[in-house]
Parts: structure tokens; C-alpha cells; sequence
């Protein structure tokens, strides 16, 4: 089959393109930039539709880019078309588009307009990169650039402290993954001679495996926001908002998720089992940090932590394609979560009159908003139902497809991760339902007297596809049945019905649960849980204490041990050295001189050539003639 | 052994001592003036040789022309300069090497001389109708190499004092 | 009657003689001696070897253009070395090395 190189092309390098004619313009052509940009997001947006059209179910398809050999290693900058790569290339440059969309009225008038869209471009183009290259060596340049370019965005209103720091810290710890990413690829590298993802699969296991699987397991900790590299995400929430939707839903923390779907295979049971461990802690941790933040981004990032647990715990127990469809269905709702709370926290700043200020992303200062803000109630509602898994929503079917996965098997650690995941959703309900509560029902409080402008259609139309995108039709037809048109060749697992059953009863008795617990609006939450268990403290403790403590052993063994070896050693190479020198002075000295004047030598002799002595010239000119004259005579 | 034989290897140590004398002299004056008694022997050689005419033209141009210009050469840069030629010797194992080498290289396939044939002891008229006749044309450029000669001379000296 | 075989051992000696003088001597001008020298070497070869042919003159001719060669180049030399010596005010070859540059 002939490689549809265009069109991969054109959804690839249309970011890119974006990036770089936006960097071209000046800082003050704002509608330019923002018409070039959207005109090449389209672009890549169709090309990548036009490709998960005409391609899909197509088997995967490698287009060879050969990109340079050393010696006999050939190093390939190949693209790999998959049923995988294709769909997540076209939900990463629509929700793209949309969030660009978004972004012409949330960034309106910001000073660094021309920076931020073209940081856009170039963040989607580096995720689109992940997503289609089959080398692991390409893959972690673009996972770099993923990186780089979230630390541009998250940093983007440089003048505030937080952000900054938010944007180092999100780099730093991407940088503690990716050195055991990095570490996974020079094993990889070793074990099997090559980078190549397609080739990896196709060859033999080896020995390696675990440790080369662990090592890039790390990295995806670290992009994925992962149990003990997550803590860089909440933080990351000093972005603008559309990056924070962008970054959740599509691009970065994607990432991770996607490559261990790629690399699954060879992944270790034992391995897998880590990896389940750490997708189940990191759930669960999310999800009670979720349930205790006042800042309404802060919700939504710990629920993405919460959520991407959960994908991390179904792909360590072995339910990758199911984990694949949560990513795909968590992208659509929880951007459209995310530009919902983005429509409220804009409308709420502009209306917020000087005099009154007050934090706008609060939900203790929201309330009642239902009435201001009427679609954005709907969509909001929307996403959250989904997020919680109701039925007739798209996170009810890949929930359900992960615990079907799950329920077919007996052994414990299954059952134990079914009842962590429905504990966890449990716990999903209880802080979604507190979060919409809190915000659109109740008595208005702070916010009562702003006078709200109507939101503008650019920030309307996105969070309103994305609602669409987050009912049940994304998936199947039948709300009750997640083998839709993703999972068609999905594995027939025994009728879950009675799980279906099952798992309604246990949405609604958590909503009930939670209409009890937060219809009087008890704000009262535990410093541990709002803290997230104070991860970061006990970080920054746990480094003091090491450090501390290596320092002090390190200064007895200094004065004690090293001081007085040292002043024995210090007698003992002044006795030496009066030996030596006297060596030194005859053999050494002599070696060294000889061998300096051998080489003066011969650098005299060398440099007389061509000293631009005529004479010379003349000599070697003679030279040359009497040993041509013996050597032609004989 | 003859007269003329004697003759002949006098003149014969006569050359290679002063030229012997030129290499080991450190005095650039004296060093002309073995050249002229080089010259000189040379120029009896030739005698010696039946080859008057180009005897007579060695004393002219060599003994009378190239000697005077050298020696002019050496006043006028040692006047300019002030202060005393530089004299010595470089080089001296490359150049002995190079020399020593060459000569028993060329040494080495002398062959020892046939007697020679129909001599002819007076041939400054025949030499001078080969000139015109055979060899007309390198005549013809070699009076216009000597003019360019000297008109290039003359060029090249010709601004050595600057302008007042 | 002139040995042919030891004219063209004086013709090769003087050669070799110019050539180390070229080679070793210090002075410019000296060096002109040399090549003056190289120059007269090779007209003894010439004459030499034209005693084996008698009646025809050429080794006589070239020895007359050597001579006017020698004279041309006698005169542009010290024209040059003038000049040269007034641009380095040195004729010592030593201290003329642009060429290595």
C-alpha cells in the first residue's frame, strides 16, 4: 500500500508551520498571528481526519525515513501509522484547534500573544511527533520538546513568581523521568541494536527487559504525572488556562500514556505489576486530593492525576486497549472541563471590579452561577457526568470497558484493582458533584453582584463540541455497550451485564452519598488531603534530611578518618619525594628532555621544508632531482 | 706530457681552487675576485679547447661585464646598508650533502674520452655564419632578452631613491 | 689534446661547487657567485662536447647564449637584489622569508 506521505505530512508539519510563520510575524499583528495559526491548525486538523478516514483499520503501515548511519548502526527517523497513532493524532490536533480557538478570546489583549500561539503550535507539534514516529530516538527528542515547550507555556505570564517556579518545577521533574527514560533507551539500545519500536516488538525478548521497561516506566512517571513525579501538575495550573486543557486533555501528560501503549508488549510481568502499583497509588491519591481543593483548577488537575492513574493501573493489568479509550474519551471531557472553569474564570476577572478583589478560581467564592453562566452549567455538567462515569456519557463506557476487562479475570491483584478503581470512582463522584454543586447551585456569594458580559462565540462553540464529544456517541451507539467502533476487534469478554447493573447502582448511591455530604456546602477539608498528603513537603524534607545527614557523616569521616590519613600519607610522600625527585632529576627529567629535544628536532627538520628560506627551497629542490636521477637511472 | 698539457691542468687546478676558493672565502670582494680568476682559467680552457670566440666572450662579458656589475653590487649595498656585508656560511651539512652527492653522481658516468675529430683551430668566421644563418632567430631574441634585460634593470633600480 | 673526460669532471665540479655555494653562503650576492659559477660549469661541458663533433659549432653557440643568459640574468638579479636590499635593508636571504607566509 502506497504511504500516504502527504497527508502524514500535513498533519505532522502543520504546527509546525504555525510556530514558525507566527514567530515571523511582528508582536503587534495579533489578528495575523491568530489567522495564520488557526488556518494551519485547521489544516493539520483535516489532514489528520483525512488520515484516521481513509487509513483506519488499515493494519499499521511504516513509511522508512532513513536519517543517517554510523559505522553499521543506521538510525531511522521512521513514521508508524496504527490504528493507535492515528486516532490520537486526530484527537490531539482537534482538541487542538479547538483550544486555539478558545485562546482568541482568553488571551485577548495579553502582551504575550505572538509567544503564546506560537508556543501552541509548536507544543502540538512536538506531540504530534510522539505520536507518529516509530523510533525511540525521535520520540524522545519530540518528548523533550514536549517538555520544553510546556515550560514555556506554563511559564508563559513570566512576571508572576509562581509561575515560574510552576514551569521549572514541571521541567524538573519531567527531568528526573526522562533520565531513567534515557537510561531505558541506552539498554534498549543494547540489548537490541536498534530503536525502531516496530523492530523492538519483532525481535526476541532478552534478559534486559525489565530493567529497560522499569527505566522508561520512569519517564512516562514523570510525563504522565505519575505517584511519585506527579506533583508538578497541580502546579502547573499557574498557566493560562487553555494550556492547562491542552496539556490534561491532549498533549503532554498523553504522552506518557501513549508510549506505554506502544511499548507495551514488552513490558515484564513484573514490570507490569509495578506499573499496575503505581497507577493504583497514584489514583487513589489523586482522587483524595481531589476531593479537598478549594482552587477549581486545582480539582480538575488532581483529578486528571486521579484519572490518569487509572489508565496507568489498566494498561500494568494488561487492559491496554481499554486504557487507550479512556485517554481518547478523559481528552474530550476533561477539556471541555477545563475551557468550561476557563469561560468562568475569564468572565468573573473581567467583571471583577478593581476595589473588590478576590480569588476568582475559588469555588468558596463562586455559587449559584447557573443563572450567569447558563451553557456553560450544561457543559460543565456534561463533562463532569462523564468524568464520573454516569451512564449516557462517554466515561461510563471506557470505565466500564476496564473493569469488564478486569472482572473476567480471578486472580487477587484483578479483584484488588477492581475495588480500587470503584473506590476511586466512588471518590470521582463525591468531588465532581462537590465541585458543580459548589460552583452553580447554592447561594451566590462573592460573585452575587458581578454583572457577567455574555461570553463570546469563540470561547462558546469550543466547550460546547467538546460537551457533544463527551456523550456516548463518541464511543457506540448503544450507551450500554463500549465495543464501539474503537473496540470492534476488542476480545469477547462474558456478558457484563450485571456489572453494568452493578456499576449504575454504584454511580447513584455515590451521588446520594454526595448530594448528603455536599448540599450544605461544608467547605471544612483536611490540610492532609488538600495538600495531597504533602508530597511536596515531604520531598523537600526527606532531601534536607538525606543531605543533612550524608553531610555530617561525611565531615566525621573528614576530620577523623581523612585528616589523619592524610597527614600520614603527607609523611610518607615527603620521604617519597625526596626519592623521587632524585629519579625524577636523572631518568625522568633526562626521558623528558630527550624527548623534547628529539621532538625540537623534528620539528626543526619538519619546519625547514617550508621555512621560506629560498636556499632551502633550492637544497630540496636538488635533493629531490639526485633521488630522482638514481632512482630513474638504475 | 707537453707543454700544452701542463698548461691545461694548471688551468684546470687554476678554476677548481678559486672556485674551491669562493666556497670556503668569507669575504664577498675576495670571493669576486676568485670568480674572476675562475673565469679567466675558463677562458684559457676554451683557448685550449679551439674555442677562441667563445674565450674571447668570456673575458668580455664575464671578466668585463658581470664581474663589474657584481662588484658594483656589492659597494652599492654595503654603502646603503652602513655597516659590513653579512658573511658566513648556512646550511652547511645540506648543502656539502647536496653537493658532494651531485657531483659523485655525475662523476660516476663520466666515460673515458674517445679521441676527438677534425678539430678545426680557427672557426670564429664559421661560428659567426652559423649565427646568422642557423641560428638567426635565438640570435634575433636573445638581443631582445638582453634588452628587456636591460630596460627591466633599469626599471626595477629605477625609484630605489625616495622622492623628495 | 685535451682530455675530454676531465673537462667534464671540472664542468661537474664547478657545477656542484655553484650549487653548495647557493645553497650555504649567506650573502645574496654570493649566492649570485654560485649561480655564476653553475652557470661556467655547464659551458665546460659544452665546449668539452663539442670537441667529439669538431666541425659543427652548436656546443660553441650555446655556450654564447649561455654567456648572454648569464649577463641578462647577472643584471636583473643585482637590479633585484638592490631593490630587495633596500626594502629589507638586508641581503641576507635568511632574513627574506615573506614566502612563508
Amino acid at each position: 500500500m502506497q504511504p500516504p506521505s502527504p497527508l502524514v505530512i500535513l498533519a505532522l508539519l502543520a504546527p509546525l508551520a504555525s510556530f514558525a510563520t507566527t514567530s515571523l510575524f511582528s508582536r503587534g499583528r495579533q489578528k495575523l498571528i491568530a489567522g495564520a495559526s488557526l488556518f494551519f491548525m485547521s489544516a493539520g486538523c483535516l489532514g489528520a481526519s483525512a488520515l484516521l478516514w481513509l487509513y483506519w483499520d488499515r493494519g499499521p503501515i511504516l513509511i522508512n525515513i532513513h536519517w543517517f548511519a554510523t559505522g553499521r548502526n543506521t538510525f531511522d527517523a521512521s513514521l508508524a501509522l496504527s490504528n493507535q497513532s492515528l486516532v490520537m493524532l486526530a484527537v490531539v490536533s482537534f482538541i487542538s484547534l479547538l483550544v486555539h480557538i478558545f485562546s482568541l478570546e482568553y488571551m485577548a489583549g495579553d502582551a504575550g500573544w505572538k509567544r503564546y500561539f506560537s508556543m501552541l503550535g509548536f507544543f502540538t507539534f512536538a506531540m504530534q511527533g510522539i505520536v507518529l514516529s516509530d523510533s525511540l530516538l525521535v520520540l524522545f527528542v519530540f518528548w523533550e520538546l514536549v517538555g520544553f515547550s510546556s515550560y514555556m507555556l506554563i511559564g508563559h505570564w513570566s512576571s508572576r513568581p509562581e509561575a515560574g517556579r510552576a514551569a521549572m518545577k514541571a521541567f524538573i521533574m519531567n527531568r528526573i523521568g526522562d533520565a531513567g527514560f534515557l537510561v531505558g533507551l541506552m539498554i534498549l539500545w543494547t540489548a537490541y541494536g536498534t530503536f525502531s519500536v516496530s523492530g523492538i516488538l519483532s525481535l526476541p525478548d532478552t534478559a534486559w527487559q525489565t530493567a529497560a521497561s522499569l527505566c522508561i516506566f520512569c519517564g512516562v512517571m514523570g510525563k504522565s504525572a505519575q505517584f511519585p513525579l506527579f506533583t508538578w501538575l497541580p502546579d502547573a495550573m499557574e498557566g493560562p488556562t487553555p494550556v492547562s486543557a491542552l496539556i490534561h486533555a491532549a498533549t503532554m501528560v498523553a504522552a506518557g500514556v501513549y508510549l506505554l501503549v506502544r511499548l507495551f508488549p514488552i513490558f515484564t510481568a513484573n514490570a507490569l505489576l509495578v506499573v499496575a502499583f503505581t497507577g493504583m497509588i497514584t489514583t487513589v491519591l489523586g482522587a483524595l486530593a481531589a476531593l479537598s481543593q478549594y482552587d477549581i483548577k486545582k480539582i480538575l488537575a488532581y483529578s486528571t492525576v486521579s484519572q490518569l492513574g487509572l489508565m496507568i493501573l489498566a494498561i500494568g493489568m494488561g487492559v491496554v486497549d481499554a486504557a487507550l479509550l479512556h485517554l481518547l474519551v478523559h481528552a474530550f471531557f476533561k477539556a471541555c472541563l477545563f475551557l468550561s472553569a476557563g469561560v468562568i474564570i475569564h468572565s468573573l476577572h473581567q467583571a471583577q471590579p478593581a476595589h473588590l478583589h478576590f480569588d476568582v478560581q475559588d469555588i468558596r467564592n463562586m455559587g449559584g452561577l447557573k443563572t450567569q453562566f447558563p451553557l456553560v452549567f450544561i457543559t460543565f455538567l456534561v463533562g463532569g457526568a462523564s468524568l464520573s462515569g454516569i451512564p449516557f456519557f462517554s466515561g461510563f463506557l471506557s470505565k466500564e470497558a476496564i473493569l469488564t476487562a478486569l472482572f473476567v479475570h480471578t486472580d487477587i491483584t484483578s479483584w484488588m484493582m477492581l475495588a480500587v478503581i470503584l473506590a476511586v470512582s466512588f471518590l470521582t463522584v463525591l468531588y465532581t458533584f462537590r465541585m458543580t454543586w459548589s460552583v452553580f447551585f447554592g447561594k451566590a456569594r462573592a460573585v452575587q453582584s458581578l454583572q457577567v458580559s455574555p461570553t463570546a462565540w469563540s470561547m462558546r462553540a469550543p466547550v460546547t463540541i467538546l460537551a457533544a464529544c463527551s456523550l456516548w456517541l463518541m464511543v457506540s451507539w448503544n450507551p450500554f455497550d463500549f465495543k464501539g467502533w474503537m473496540l470492534r476487534h476488542h476480545e469477547p469478554s462474558p456478558s457484563s451485564l450485571p456489572l453494568t447493573l452493578f456499576s449504575i447502582l454504584w454511580v447513584l448511591a455515590a451521588l446520594l452519598t454526595a448530594w448528603l455530604l455536599f448540599r450544605k456546602e461544608n467547605f471544612n477539608t483536611n490540610s492532609v488531603l488538600r495538600n495531597a498528603f504533602f508530597a511536596d513537603k515531604v520531598y523537600g524534607w526527606l532531601l534536607q534530611k538525606t543531605i543533612k545527614g550524608t553531610s555530617t557523616a561525611v565531615t566525621f569521616l573528614d576530620r577523623r578518618v581523612i585528616d589523619g590519613g592524610l597527614h600520614g600519607i603527607a609523611y610518607v610522600q615527603v620521604i617519597c619525594s625526596h626519592i623521587v625527585a632524585g629519579v625524577d632529576h636523572v631518568i625522568i627529567d633526562g626521558a623528558v628532555k630527550g624527548i623534547a629535544t628529539l621532538a625540537r628536532l623534528t620539528g626543526r627538520i619538519t619546519r625547514s621544508f617550508q621555512g621560506g628560506n629560498i636556499q632551502l627551497y633550492i637544497f630540496w629542490a636538488v635533493f629531490a632531482i639526485i633521488i630522482f636521477i638514481i632512482s630513474s637511472i638504475k | 706530457m707537453t707543454g700544452i698539457d701542463i698548461l691545461f691542468y694548471i688551468l684546470m687546478g687554476l678554476a677548481a681552487g678559486a672556485a674551491l676558493a669562493i666556497l670556503f672565502s668569507k669575504n664577498v670582494f675576495k670571493s669576486a675576485l676568485y670568480l674572476l680568476v675562475t673565469l679567466l682559467a675558463l677562458a684559457g680552457l676554451y683557448v685550449l679547447g679551439y674555442a677562441e670566440f667563445v674565450a674571447v666572450a668570456q673575458i668580455l662579458v664575464y671578466a668585463g661585464g658581470i664581474l663589474v656589475i657584481i662588484l658594483f653590487g656589492i659597494m652599492l649595498t654595503s654603502k646603503i646598508s652602513g655597516h659590513a656585508l653579512a658573511v658566513g656560511h648556512r646550511h652547511i651539512a645540506s648543502g656539502a650533502a647536496v653537493g658532494l652527492g651531485l657531483f659523485f653522481l655525475l662523476a660516476r658516468y663520466v666515460k673515458p674520452s674517445s679521441d676527438p675529430n677534425n678539430l678545426v683551430p680557427e672557426n670564429t668566421g664559421d661560428i659567426g655564419l652559423t649565427l646568422f644563418s642557423e641560428y638567426s632567430l635565438p640570435f634575433e631574441i636573445a638581443g631582445l632578452l638582453l634588452l628587456i634585460a636591460l630596460v627591466g634593470a633599469a626599471v626595477v633600480t629605477a625609484h630605489l631613491k625616495p622622492k623628495a | 689534446m685535451l682530455r675530454t673526460d676531465l673537462l667534464v669532471y671540472l664542468g661537474a665540479f664547478l657545477f656542484c661547487t655553484g650549487l653548495t655555494i647557493a645553497i650555504i653562503k649567506r650573502n645574496v650576492i654570493m649566492v649570485l657567485l654560485g649561480i655564476e659559477l653553475m652557470l661556467n660549469g655547464s659551458n665546460v661541458n659544452l665546449i668539452a662536447f663539442n670537441q667529439q663533433h669538431g666541425e659543427a659549432l652548436h656546443g660553441h653557440i650555446f655556450a654564447l647564449f649561455v654567456i648572454i643568459v648569464a649577463v641578462s640574468e647577472a643584471a636583473i638579479g643585482l637590479a633585484i637584489i638592490l631593490r630587495v636590499y633596500r626594502y629589507y635593508q638586508s641581503s641576507v636571504p635568511d632574513q627574506i622569508s615573506d614566502l612563508k607566509d
